[in-house]
């Protein structure tokens, strides 16, 4: 120890340096910067994905929870509200809380616990006898609907039409469709390109993060980072930061082409949009840190992408939503973020929802966040004990 | 010059088993590097110099044994060492995406030279290394030569005290390695400790002194001269071979 005079250990290490963490940033950015051809490939695939899906999330969906409110009197013998209660009650399409009001279920309706709450009249037998018999009035009842998601809605629309035309063997049934969300009502490729931004997010984040950081491993780099003053947690923040800065770039050429090409809305906070998206990408970074360890070679590395997003994509509810799973299967849809990032995106993107709906989504997707960077912490640190 | 008795690298009794594989990667060694010399560590692929470097580095922990740098327990206090050590490890661990310039100045930033410090000492480093003209090209597109002198120019960038060369001059054409041995003389003269690890055996003879290495375990150790007379062989080679015989390695 008496000859620690004879070299000046400089104080030139502070704890943490952000000039190094800059270092790997810029370093990051610009190891991607010299490789375009992988950038814009991994930005025209989530364009022709968003058409793709677009165009093909049509069909239905099984489970959708409504609310039925049943008001019906029984008329000269008749009380069709039951009829057609009873029928819907067996259709797989819907699942049906009777206990509601309609009242009640239009909150829930907005909110996003119920999809559509409908009131079937006390009157509405009457005039169905009446319009029979006389033809003078027209049946109605009410239909309270979140028209954000076109399959959902047409199954609870497709359920209805086949219960009435069930129970009672008539068309001329008047339905008073209110869309919920102050009207907003969205085809296909609308409803597409929220889910498409979260899930490019993953596919995009997990490919990028997982290489770089595998490159380091490849190009034997990472040993002589060890041999320098850079702390793990300088050199994981430079990663993200580095990371965040490409990924916000791609998503705003998505987000560009998604508006003006294909014409999506963002009825909510565009701040805020940005903000999810970049919490929900940090999850993803500290993922693919995490994951990288798995991965010996850059080839092994590109396969933690379909690896993370092909389950993501059949169970965080972009082709079903969770919902409409079976139910065995929903729990495992609630550990993955890309459940949380399709209710983010889609509740600012076509809902127009804000923080004050969003919290719970918020705060899950920082939960994760903090998972995974404290397993990407371990893992850096780990690299040097085996 | 080396200094007798001061030494800027000691190892006891280290030894490393990685995880995967219960070999004994390193059983024991006991190094003794002093301060300003030349140090080979020869040894044949395996025999565990790589492994001894990257924990005497602190890249990686021992499974036993202790280690000190310029005093300095690794790895405990190996942050207070990084500023005076240098690697150039064995593959060229450089980034191949980036050009040969870009990488120098990624370590620079790294050791926290200002710009000020870093311009002249870049400059000084590529006329000294022949690496001027191709400063802007992508590293990847090197020759295997000019890859292998930027990851010395990444190892050199901040001035160390004690530069690790890991197999520098592997695939290195004859004239080139004349080269790296005048400039690691070089840096001798200015005060540097060099150690380089290598499996060709002539290679050694330009040592201060060499340590030989089997299967984890340190065989030999000494001057060129010393070791020769000692052994009463001809080459390095010679030693090697007498006295591998009988050692078991266990591959």
């Amino acid at each position: 120890m008496s000859k620690e005079s004879q070299i000046e250990f400089l104080p030139k290490n502070p704890a943490f340096s952000f000039r190094r963490t800059l270092a790997i940033a810029f370093k990051t950015i610009n190891q991607f910067r010299r490789d375009r051809r992988t950038l814009v490939l991994l930005t025209i695939v989530p364009v022709i994905t968003m058409l793709v899906f677009g165009l093909a999330l049509g069909g239905e969906v099984n489970n959708v929870p409504i609310v039925v409110e049943n008001n019906d009197l029984l008329y000269s013998g008749f009380n069709l509200g039951n009829n057609i209660t009873s029928v819907l009650e067996n259709d797989s399409r819907v699942n049906i809380d009777f206990t509601t009001t309609y009242t009640e279920g239009i909150d829930f309706v907005e909110n996003g616990k119920f999809y559509a709450s409908i009131l079937i009249p006390a009157n509405f037998s009457q005039n169905l006898v009446h319009m029979l018999a006389f033809g003078n009035v027209t049946p109605s009842f009410y239909i309270y609907i979140d028209a954000t998601k076109p399959t959902v809605r047409a199954s609870v629309l497709g359920a209805i039409r086949e219960a009435v035309e069930e129970s009672i063997g008539e068309k001329g049934i008047n339905l008073v469709q209110t869309l919920a969300h102050e009207g907003a009502e969205f085809t296909g490729l609308d409803v597409g390109i929220p889910a498409i931004i979260a899930f490019e997010l993953i596919f995009l984040l997990v490919i990028v993060g997982v290489i770089t950081v595998t490159r380091e491993k490849i190009q034997g780099t990472q040993d002589r980072l060890y041999a320098t003053p850079l702390r793990s947690s300088e050199r994981l923040l430079g990663y993200v930061i580095g990371l965040l800065l490409i990924a916000t770039i791609m998503v705003t050429v998505i987000l560009i082409f998604g508006i003006f090409v294909f014409g999506a809305k963002v009825r909510g906070n565009a701040f805020l949009l940005i903000f999810a998206a970049l919490l929900f990408g940090l999850a993803h970074v500290f993922m693919s840190v995490f994951l990288a360890n798995f991965a010996q070679n850059e080839l092994q590395a590109i396969q933690f992408a379909p690896l993370t997003a092909i389950p993501s994509m059949a169970l965080g509810g972009l082709l079903i939503p969770v919902v409409g799973l079976p139910l065995w299967l929903q729990p495992f849809s609630y550990i993955i973020p890309l459940t949380y990032g399709i209710n983010l995106f889609e509740g600012i993107m076509l809902k127009g929802w804000g923080f004050k709906e969003l919290w719970l989504d918020f705060t899950v997707v920082a939960g994760m966040c903090l998972i995974f960077f404290v397993l990407a912490v371990i893992s850096v640190k780990n690299r040097m004990r085996d | 010059m080396a200094v007798e008795n001061e030494y800027a690298i000691e190892t006891q009794d280290l030894v490393k088993i990685y995880k995967t594989g219960k070999v004994k990667a390193v059983d024991g060694l006991n190094l003794k590097i002093r301060k300003g010399e030349i140090y080979a560590l020869i040894g044949a692929n395996g025999s565990g110099k790589t492994t001894s470097i990257n924990m005497i580095t602190g890249a990686l922990f021992p499974t036993s044994g202790t280690i000190k740098v310029l005093d300095q327990e690794i790895p405990k206090n190996r942050r207070l060492i990084t500023n005076y050590i240098g690697v150039a490890p064995q593959d060229y661990s450089i980034y191949f995406d980036l050009s040969l310039e870009e990488n120098v100045r990624f370590f620079s930033r790294l050791y926290g030279m200002k710009k000020a410090e870093y311009e002249p000492r870049c400059k000084e480093l590529m006329k000294i290394l022949r690496l001027e003209e191709k400063r802007k090209a992508l590293t990847k597109n090197l020759s295997g030569g000019m890859k292998r002198r930027t990851s010395i120019a990444c190892a050199l960038i901040h001035s160390p005290k004690i530069v690790f060369f890991d197999e520098a001059t592997v695939g290195v054409d004859p004239v080139l390695r004349t080269f790296f041995w005048e400039y690691f003389r070089s840096l001798k003269e200015k005060g540097v400790t060099l150690v380089i690890t290598s499996h060709v055996m002539d290679e050694a003879e330009k040592a201060d002194r060499i340590g030989l290495m089997r299967a984890g375990k340190m065989i030999a150790e000494g001057s060129p001269e010393e070791l020769k007379k000692q052994h009463n062989a001809e080459t390095i080679e010679e030693i090697f071979i007498k006295l591998s015989e009988g050692v078991v390695v266990d591959e």
